[in-house]
């Protein structure tokens, strides 16, 4: 069966490549990202309709319904997935905290998603599908990193939101599932120093960056029938962070 | 009341469609009726989660979240909601 799936953040690093993976697998993906990118557009080239896309700014929470879901995503298109992947990383030491840096980072990576998930939710209900959440979290979150205890704290909050997502629907079918991700080689950490990477890399059991292809599978696997008796978990693809 | 050729009969008639889809899932009995009095979670037999799906077939139905400014005991207030307060007066 061919599924349509929601995924923030297409334009480019493991969003793009999760998109490219589903529309290869027959599937229609609705991207979501503040701009259409040249990759993305080469998929929309490759895969026509079913690369569909939305110029929308996370940052925007209160506009989710009237212009995701009331205008790009109606009730007459089924939804069966919903990947929360889009986030921004602010990095600096508590003691540094900026507060409008802060607001800005928890209106994407934590309000946005989870008034996303609330609309996905209610697309679902309506369907009755018994669609699949998927919440791409950090390690960050689970190993201490100087510098990312604000940006962890926002995906501390997804993880504890998706628990109990899964708790709260699950007699309806719908699954709520985190793919915590290790340090991938993205736009996202590249203000990384070399220095700073291997360090990172040495406190992993595979001594190497995460591939985004891993992470993509796991969770294109959460979106299968295949993981339907799995909820409420978090996977770790992270090189075995240890 | 989005629509101007709506009025309570019609709206209650509509809300019983979908009242009823509510409860064929669950596999409870089909209403022949919707009175304006009857309660939600007593008359219905509504839980929390039927109320979450009544909200969405409503919103998609007549562009209204019922449950947005507060919580709604019976169908009466349903058609208030959906009436800005108007149509189980007027009509
Ligand atoms: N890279 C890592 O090492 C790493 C490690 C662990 C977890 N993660 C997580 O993995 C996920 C993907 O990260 P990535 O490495 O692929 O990041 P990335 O390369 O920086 O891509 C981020 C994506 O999010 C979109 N985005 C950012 N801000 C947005 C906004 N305000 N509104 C809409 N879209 C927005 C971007 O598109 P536009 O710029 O076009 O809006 C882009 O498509 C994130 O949740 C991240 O936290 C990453």
């Amino acid at each position: 069966m061919t599924r349509h799936i929601l995924i923030t953040g297409v334009s480019r690093g493991l969003g793009l490549a999760l998109a490219q993976k589903l529309l290869d697998a027959g599937d229609t993906v609705s991207g979501l990202s503040r701009h259409l990118s040249a990759d993305y557009e080469t998929l929309q080239k490759k895969h026509g309709k079913r690369a569909r896309f939305k110029a929308f700014d996370l940052k925007q929470a209160s506009h989710i319904k009237s212009e995701v879901f009331d205008d790009f995503l109606p009730f007459d298109l089924p939804l069966h997935g919903f990947v929360n992947n889009a986030a921004v990383a602010y990095d600096d030491l508590v003691t540094n905290l900026d507060l409008d840096r802060f607001r800005a980072m928890n209106e994407v990576n934590v309000l946005a998603p989870i008034t996303l998930t609330q609309h996905a939710i209610r697309h679902m209900l309506f369907n009755r599908v018994a669609g699949s959440i998927v919440h791409i979290s950090s390690v960050c979150a689970h190993t201490g990193y100087k510098g990312l205890a604000m940006y962890a704290a926002t995906k501390g909050a997804l993880e504890a939101f998706s628990k109990n997502t899964a708790r709260e629907w699950g007699e309806r079918g719908i699954r709520s599932n985190c793919v915590v991700a290790g340090f991938m080689e993205t736009d996202m950490s590249a203000s990384l120093s070399d220095e700073q990477g291997k360090r990172i890399h040495s406190r992993t059991a595979l001594k190497k960056a995460t591939e985004i292809e891993s992470v993509a599978a796991a969770v294109v696997y959460f979106l299968k029938d295949g993981s339907s008796s799995i909820t409420g978990q978090n996977l770790f693809v992270d090189s075995g962070t240890i | 009341m989005h629509d101007p050729n709506l009025n309570v009969a019609n709206v209650l008639t509509e809300l019983l469609g979908i009242v009823n889809m509510v409860r064929e899932n669950k596999g409870q009995l089909l209403l022949g009726e919707l009175t304006p009095e009857m309660k939600l979670r007593e008359d219905l037999g509504f839980d929390s989660m039927d109320l979450a799906e009544l909200t969405v077939r409503i919103d998609e139905r007549f562009k209204v979240d019922v449950f947005e400014a507060g919580l709604v005991d019976s169908v009466d207030e349903v058609l208030n909601r959906i009436g800005g307060g108007k149509a189980s007066k007027n009509n």
